[in-house]
């Protein structure tokens, strides 16, 4: 096996680094999957029918937690890699256990949210508008839902078998989508409540 | 416990912080539609990059021309996809 000692450890193996070109590709097509669930929102965020308009809905002060708590979630995974390139296991570990609970609580209050909609009569079939918002919103969540699930088994892994090709690889790689799911929630939160709100 | 927090994490967070508060402040600041759109486009492009290059490292490898050509690829039919319902179902083209 060909190592390339010059790089990081989640790069030296050949197939290390693919993995990570791949998981790039894989991203160009989440950033078309989200694009289509824009451009869907986009056009029926004003038909509104006989339900409330994003104006009447929108709460200011959850969306602020939310844009902070996941901002501050990226910053805190962008920590974790830099930990882990110094090799420091510990710290890394601390970064990553405070990245999944911010996006713990970013999930906490975006189900708080869903809820007071569906409370205040605004389903997912109530008009063209909520239809969009909630398949919109509800498939960024998803993919923070799945991102949580996914950095919890590969801190487990961290903790067992310290940094090794392939632990460093997929940590690296677990960056990757998370600070995607960052640049995600940035669109959603200026065209969808920024947006909506003004 | 500095070597743990590197300059450009930092400023590629402060950063970001500033330019949400700045995309909030079009709620705030009672400004005409198109000014505030404006704003909010420029906030999360400027955004989005500073997340690309500082936090995801885009550049940092041999092969980062094809990264670079992957994420224009991407977005180019993001825009197309977006813009292109718009063009037909908003604007009536």
């Amino acid at each position: 096996m060909k190592i390339n000692d010059s790089l990081p450890l989640e790069y030296r193996t050949e197939e290390n680094s693919n993995k990570i070109f791949g998981f790039w590709l894989f991203l160009g097509a989440e950033i078309a999957l989200f694009s289509t669930l824009f451009a869907v929102y986009l056009t029926l965020w004003n038909r509104t029918g006989s339900g409330p308009t994003g104006k009447e809905l929108f709460e200011l002060n959850g969306v602020i937690w939310e844009t902070f708590l996941l901002l501050t979630s990226s910053f805190t995974c962008g920590l974790g890699i830099h930990a882990m390139r110094l090799n420091l296991k510990k710290p890394m570990i601390v970064f990553f256990v405070l990245t999944l609970l911010m996006g713990l609580g970013f999930l906490g209050i975006e189900i708080t949210e869903f809820v007071n909609y569906v409370h205040e009569g605004a389903t997912l079939q109530t008009s063209a508008f909520l239809s969009s918002l909630f398949v919109l919103l509800g498939t960024h969540g998803l993919h923070v839902t799945m991102g949580i699930l996914w950095g919890a088994g590969i801190l487990i892994q961290v903790g067992r078998q310290g940094f090794t090709d392939e632990t460093a690889n997929k940590s690296f790689i677990f960056s990757l989508y998370w600070h995607f799911l960052d640049v995600v929630w940035i669109f959603i939160f200026s065209f969808v409540y920024m947006k909506g709100l003004m | 416990m500095a070597r743990l927090f590197p300059i450009r994490h930092v400023i590629g967070y402060i950063f970001s912080l500033i330019l949400s508060v700045v995309g909030l402040g079009v709620v705030f600041w009672d400004l005409n539609p198109t000014a505030g759109l404006w704003i909010l486009i420029v906030c999360a492009l400027i955004q989005a990059s500073l997340q690309l290059v500082l936090f995801m490292h885009i550049g940092e490898t041999d092969n980062k021309k094809s990264l670079y050509f992957n994420i224009a690829y991407a977005l180019f039919v993001g825009l197309v996809t977006i813009f292109g319902t718009l063009f037909t179902m908003l604007w009536g083209w």
